[in-house]
């Protein structure tokens, strides 16, 4: 699923990034404006954490004019007199303003590095209202946003994660080649997908997937031994050829009803009961002889 | 309260099922109005009305009782809660009742756009319970059994949840309510991003959204004449509220945001004034709450302790238990948290606590889950001999309980 989501087929929204110290995702983060820059599509990107160089490092050079880089490296927090960009920027109208001055006809990527630098400066239900207008607004084609989970709190990154379209989840590989992404995805109809892929990013920026993770630690298939039958190596014959089984069947047991019987007794309509007596011969019915006159 | 005075004496609902159990039909000579949708429950004599979800009506004791409230903690990817906050709303367009949906994640017409279509004839209804092993069809399941025939149609175990007489409607999922039968239907919306702010001068503990919503709910009531302001000619209805995803960061509440949560008591204030309203009206509501976010224990039991019913939706989707071989026919587990006490001391408590939920094309079913019997020799025997050496630790024979663990008699 992961290339489809690069590709960016499945419509945008919002794409969320999960990574922690044990592997960046930043290198995935890059291959997704590559992704996008090779779609000519025009891309800005929020940079809190690293500088602009580094950010442009692998890409492209000939798609640069396509990418807006707006520094929040220098200055995120605007202690200096004429920052570029400042944390508390972070809001719709700020941006929108900001997006209007680089005249652009169709909907762009933003991409945001990384939001674990925004929610520790602005709390998160504005962050979360700004992000719902931004995936809903018709300027912002896709929002790809990069979050260090074991930066916050559980309940913060549940709740960022609410929001994302797909979440993928980036962890490094057990045997060391590559890494294992873990994706979910949610449609507009409410259905929920999810992969898990082994990844490996090539010097390009493109993503090649390798497959699927052995997963050691799941349920273990207990391996039963074959059970011996305990029919066989018997002195008596247990078990039936085919003839028996027919003439076994055709045995007519007694005490049966008739299948007409059966089929009435099956199909009586519920919540009434009736009462159905066949006399046999034992049977003593007197026509002249009611029990009505008894006076019971 | 003002609901069961009303409810009292009224007659049954003019609905009759298919097939009825029973003739029998109170007479009773009040001038009070029925309402279309409603019936008084047997249990209490409350007025209740149908959740939509047949399974969950008996869950909750017939139906879910006008004048409370009912809170769904949502699943993960809140797929199952939506469906039934769907089915509560089209109910209401069914039963000709007024809605009122308020949704902070996207609009509500999108809510109301997907309700699914009810199945307005009776035919798929209620027929005996369909069970797995049962063999197809009526005229070779006789060869089936040959001497224990007449438990054929009997399903093998009674996991279903269902009552005898039908109250509440049954919705086709695949397909959406056609836009008349919702447009006959009177609904009120409430949009957060969308709505006039209005600011506030005074301090409350509310947050200014919740407040925002109580308000607007308390104009909606005031002006349909829920709250017994008009006067009595006026044919009487049921206002039924949809709350979807209260609690999340898109109401500005950082409730599911941090373990200590700086507005710690706006969404209990909230609840407390709604109950206060639907106690007072005729109206019921259903609020989802995504529970799984909520990570202070304290607060998410105080907030149950709000809700007259609570019930919360586990989905087996993404989680190790998709693969456990156990839940594979169904969707994921339902627990309920609360049950009401509604002018009584002691109520009716399901059963069952293992309560399994899937979603089927027509239907939404809630059955009892049922471990098959474990039938692995070693197993059982060593819980046999567990249980004996735990229960004799000084023998009268003498032995020592860890030495004779296979001794079986």
């Amino acid at each position: 699923m992961l290339p489809e989501i690069l590709q960016g087929t499945v419509g945008g929204g919002f794409v969320l990034i999960q990574d922690s110290s044990n592997y960046s995702g930043r290198q995935l983060l890059k291959s997704f404006i590559h992704a996008a820059l090779t779609r000519e599509e025009v891309v800005h990107v929020l940079g809190f954490e690293v500088s602009e160089e580094e950010l442009k490092d692998g890409l492209n050079e000939s798609s640069m004019q396509r990418l807006h880089f707006h520094n929040a490296y220098i200055d995120p927090l605007g202690w200096t007199e004429s920052p570029h960009f400042t944390v508390h920027q972070f809001s719709m109208e700020q941006l929108t303003s900001l997006f209007k001055q680089t005249q652009q006809t169709k909907p762009f990527t933003l991409v945001i590095d990384s939001l674990s630098w925004i929610l520790r400066h602005i709390s998160t239900p504005v962050v979360c209202e700004s992000l719902q207008q931004l995936k809903k607004g018709g300027a912002v084609r896709a929002v790809i946003g990069l979050l260090h989970s074991d930066m916050h709190q559980r309940g913060l990154v549940g709740s960022v994660c609410h929001l994302a379209t797909s979440v993928i989840t980036v962890r490094p590989g057990l045997r060391g080649d590559g890494a294992v992404a873990k994706t979910t995805k949610r449609s507009k109809t409410g259905k929920v997908t999810q992969d898990e892929e082994i990844f490996s990013i090539k010097e390009d920026l493109t993503v090649t997937v390798q497959g699927k993770p052995s997963q050691p630690g799941t349920t273990q298939t207990e391996l039963e031994e074959p059970e011996a039958d305990p029919t066989a190596n018997l002195t008596f014959n247990l078990r039936l050829s085919d003839k028996e089984r027919e003439a076994k069947e055709k045995l007519a047991l007694p005490f049966v009803f008739s299948k007409e019987k059966k089929t009435a007794l099956l199909h009586t309509g519920p919540g009434s009961g009736r009462i159905l007596y066949e006399p046999d011969a034992n049977d003593d019915y007197d026509q002249e002889d009611p029990d009505d006159d008894l006076d019971v | 309260m003002a609901a069961p005075m009303k409810s009292v004496g009224s007659k049954l609902s003019v609905e009759r099922p298919a097939f009825t159990t029973t003739s029998f039909q109170k007479k009773t000579r009040s001038k009070l109005v029925s309402i279309p949708g409603t019936r008084p429950s047997v249990q209490n004599g409350q007025l209740i009305v149908s959740t939509g979800v047949t399974s969950l009506d008996y869950l909750l004791g017939g139906g879910l009782a006008v004048g409370t409230l009912l809170l769904i903690e949502e699943d993960r990817y809140d797929s199952y809660s939506r469906m039934i906050l769907k089915y509560f709303l089209a109910e209401g367009v069914v039963c000709r009742h007024e809605l009122f949906v308020a949704a902070v994640q996207e609009s509500p017409d999108d809510i109301l756009q997907e309700l699914p279509a009810p199945i307005l004839d009776d035919i798929a209804i209620h027929k005996p319970v369909e069970q797995h092993g049962l063999p197809c069809g009526p005229q070779d399941s006789l060869d089936s059994m040959k001497i224990a025939w007449r438990y054929q149609n009997l399903p093998k175990v009674q996991s279903a949840l269902a009552s005898s007489s039908r109250f509440g409607h049954y919705y086709d999922v695949s397909k959406t309510m056609e836009p008349e039968i919702r447009q006959a239907a009177n609904c009120h919306r409430f949009y957060f991003p969308e709505h006039p702010t209005q600011s506030s001068p005074t301090q409350s503990p509310m947050l200014e959204s919740y407040s925002a919503l109580l308000k607007s709910l308390q104009e909606v009531i005031h002006k349909g004449g829920f709250d017994g302001a008009a006067p009595m000619t006026k044919s009487r209805n049921i206002l039924r509220i949809g709350l979807h995803s209260l609690g999340s960061a898109l109401w500005g509440d950082d409730l599911c945001c941090r373990d200590n949560p700086r507005h710690s008591h706006a969404l209990t204030t909230f609840l407390y004034g709604l109950r206060a309203l639907l106690r007072s009206s005729l109206s019921v509501a259903v609020v989802t709450l995504p529970s799984h976010l909520i990570q202070n224990r304290a607060l998410m039991g105080s907030i149950t302790r709000l809700c007259d019913n609570a019930i919360s939706l586990e989905s087996f989707k993404g989680s190790e238990r998709e693969t456990n071989p156990l839940y594979k026919d169904y969707h994921g587990l339902l627990h309920v948290r609360q049950v009401p006490h509604l002018n009584c001391l002691v109520s009716e408590l399901p059963d069952r606590k293992d309560l399994a939920f899937k979603l089927k094309r027509k239907q939404f079913s809630i059955e009892r889950l049922h471990l098959p019997p474990d039938l692995s020799e070693t197993v059982s025997r060593v819980s046999r001999g567990e249980l004996a050496g735990a229960a004799m630790p000084g023998s009268a024979c003498g032995s020592s309980t860890s030495g004779n663990k296979h001794l079986d008699f």
